[in-house]
């Protein structure tokens, strides 16, 4: 049974603000980039258990920011004025929790098939990969600088000084596409050595790897949307 | 005055009662907000809100307590009929409004204990009229409706007043600062102020929620004068303060401890706002809810992107308590007065 209180109270005007879940999700972007980049390297080794050990502690993580994800979502009822558009908000929210997800597609690749990777390829292969971690996190620090821009009511120096993270994101961004196309063309050179299937499976996993900048790159557009909108 | 007048004795008693539910609640509410950003500790906050909310009360109360006692019925008619319809009236009115207070404390309902009152008051005097006793157009339905005016003006004044003095906190401080928690920490000192300022003004007009019929049943039985004694006011106070003592510091320490988002510049605008549209009303003779205003004045702040999330479905709730507390205690009142009546109090 409920406790009774004796209490008529101001509580119900504030409402959950959805600004502290919001970096928490992010954060899980995050932690599920480096555990991917943790998986890369066990790859690169040969210990496909290891492998097969990230993989599975990412679908966990992407299912922790789901869960997060949910209740952000359930919580903004149209009764709850946010101080920006919550349209936006959920705009941005969407694209964040892809960076969870197709970190869980690229891990979950990587388990299929080990491939014996040249040298100049497993080099690119890292290359972007700590790119795509870079850009996980300066996309994380954007979302962190929500907070002192709530704090200041988005006061203008505030507000310049989040929106200059966005093209730094946007740069890693482009980073990743030039080593991307870079590495793929590499492999159907390759393909000698590492066979149809080898081919295949790298490519995929490369196309599929790149998507996770894109998907920082455009969430944090629409963040910037979100607090010019306002 | 013949303390053993057991009439006496249950007026000051539900009086006292009303008070301490007063004081327990909403004068917790208003000072919640103070605690929450830490300006002041919850002792300093109880002995803050007991000595201003003391004196706001003797000092300013009697504007309001004279309306809830004498505006709306035309009690000094009833009194030259018969005194003692009067007393047990006023004090069916207490009971009545007490008994709703209650209710909707336990629920946890937005109910103001002016609303309550007010419609006690009414179902009193709504009693004697259909008993011909005065007629329905002695009862003064334009400080009534003027006074329904003020519990829709009161939360909207406190929105608008919160909305332009976060508004110039923003720009003149919050947006030109590298350094925001440096200003916060600045109006955590002046939220001390504000603090006061709110036990004032709820002092001043809440005070008449619980006093305003014991003076009436007083005045009634002939122990008071027809100035409002200042020792009443002080009974009221007291209650409230008792009130705020005994279970309100729990109320305080919830509210405290939830309200996180309500920063010293975000609680110091609120508070300011709410404070100064209370001391307005109680200069205007007009009861309102001090609680209801500083939820307007939230959503003020709220407006005026002050705050990460408001939820504006409190005002239906609000709305919803209004149109439901005033015919509900006026009905129990007026049952009450009758029930009492009827066993020969």
């Amino acid at each position: 049974m409920k406790k009774l209180e004796y209490i008529r109270s101001v509580l119900n005007v504030f409402a959950k603000s959805p600004f502290k879940p919001l970096a928490i999700h992010a954060s899980k972007g995050t932690e599920a980039v480096l555990k991917l980049s943790e998986a890369m390297d066990a790859y690169f080794e040969g210990d496909m258990d290891r492998v097969m050990v990230l993989s599975e502690e990412i679908d966990m993580i992407e299912h922790e920011a789901d869960v997060i994800k949910q209740a952000i979502r359930s919580q903004l009822s149209s009764s709850i004025m946010l101080p920006v558009n919550a349209e936006d908000l959920l705009n941005f929210l969407k694209p964040q929790d892809s960076i969870a997800d197709v970190t869980q597609d690229v891990a979950y690749w990587l388990t299929l098939q080990h491939n014996e990777i040249p040298d100049d390829i497993k080099e690119g292969m890292l290359d972007i990969m700590s790119k795509t971690v870079e850009t996980a996190k300066t996309y994380e620090e954007l979302v962190g600088t929500l907070s002192d821009l709530l704090e200041t009511s988005f006061s203008k120096k505030e507000v310049e000084e989040a929106l200059s993270i966005v093209p730094r994101v946007e740069e890693l961004e482009h980073e990743v596409d030039v080593i991307e196309k870079r590495l793929v063309r590499l492999l159907f050179k390759e393909q000698d050595q590492l066979g149809g299937t080898g081919v295949y499976h790298l490519t995929e996993l490369i196309f599929t790897l790149g998507k996770i900048a894109d998907k920082a790159e455009n969430a944090s557009d629409r963040l910037r949307t979100m607090i010019l909108r306002r | 005055m013949d303390v053993f007048n057991p009439l006496i004795v249950l007026l000051v008693l539900a009086g006292l009662y009303m008070a301490w539910n007063i004081g327990a609640n909403d004068l917790a509410n208003a000072m919640g907000t103070s605690v929450g950003s830490g300006a002041l500790s919850l002792k300093q906050v109880i002995i803050v809100a007991g000595v201003f909310e003391f004196l706001g009360a003797v000092m300013f109360g009697k504007r309001v307590t004279s309306t809830i006692a004498k505006g709306i019925i035309p009690v000094d008619s009833i009194k030259m009929i018969d005194p003692h319809i009067v007393v047990i009236g006023m004090l069916a009115a207490i009971l009545a409004a007490g008994f709703w207070i209650t209710l909707a404390t336990l629920y946890n309902l937005p109910v103001s204990t002016t609303h309550s009152i007010v419609g006690a008051v009414l179902g009193f005097g709504l009693v004697t009229a259909y008993q011909g006793l005065i007629a329905f157009s002695s009862i003064d339905w334009g400080l009534l409706g003027k006074i329904v005016a003020s519990w829709l003006i009161s939360p909207v004044l406190g929105a608008v007043l919160a909305y332009i003095i976060f508004s110039i906190i923003r720009i003149l401080f919050l947006q030109k600062t590298d350094h925001p928690y440096n200003i916060e920490k600045k109006f955590v000192k002046l939220q001390i102020l504000t603090a006061c300022y709110i036990a004032f003004a709820h002092g001043s007009n809440d005070v008449a929620n619980a006093v305003g019929p014991l003076y009436a049943g007083l005045d009634a039985l002939g122990v008071v004068n027809t100035v409002v004694p200042t020792w009443v006011m002080v009974v009221g106070g007291l209650g409230m303060v008792i009130g705020l003592a005994t279970w309100g510091y729990r109320v305080i320490e919830t509210i405290g401890t939830r309200i996180t988002e309500l920063t010293p510049t975000r609680g110091f605008s609120a508070e300011f706002a709410t404070a100064t549209v209370v001391v307005l009303h109680s200069f205007s003779s007009l009861p309102i809810s001090t609680t209801h205003t500083l939820v307007g004045s939230v959503i003020g702040v709220g407006l005026a992107g002050g705050l990460a999330a408001v939820d504006l479905s409190v005002i239906w709730k609000i709305v919803a308590s209004w149109v439901v507390t005033v015919p509900a205690a006026a009905l129990t009142s007026a049952v009450l007065f009758v029930g009492l009546m009827g066993i020969g109090l």
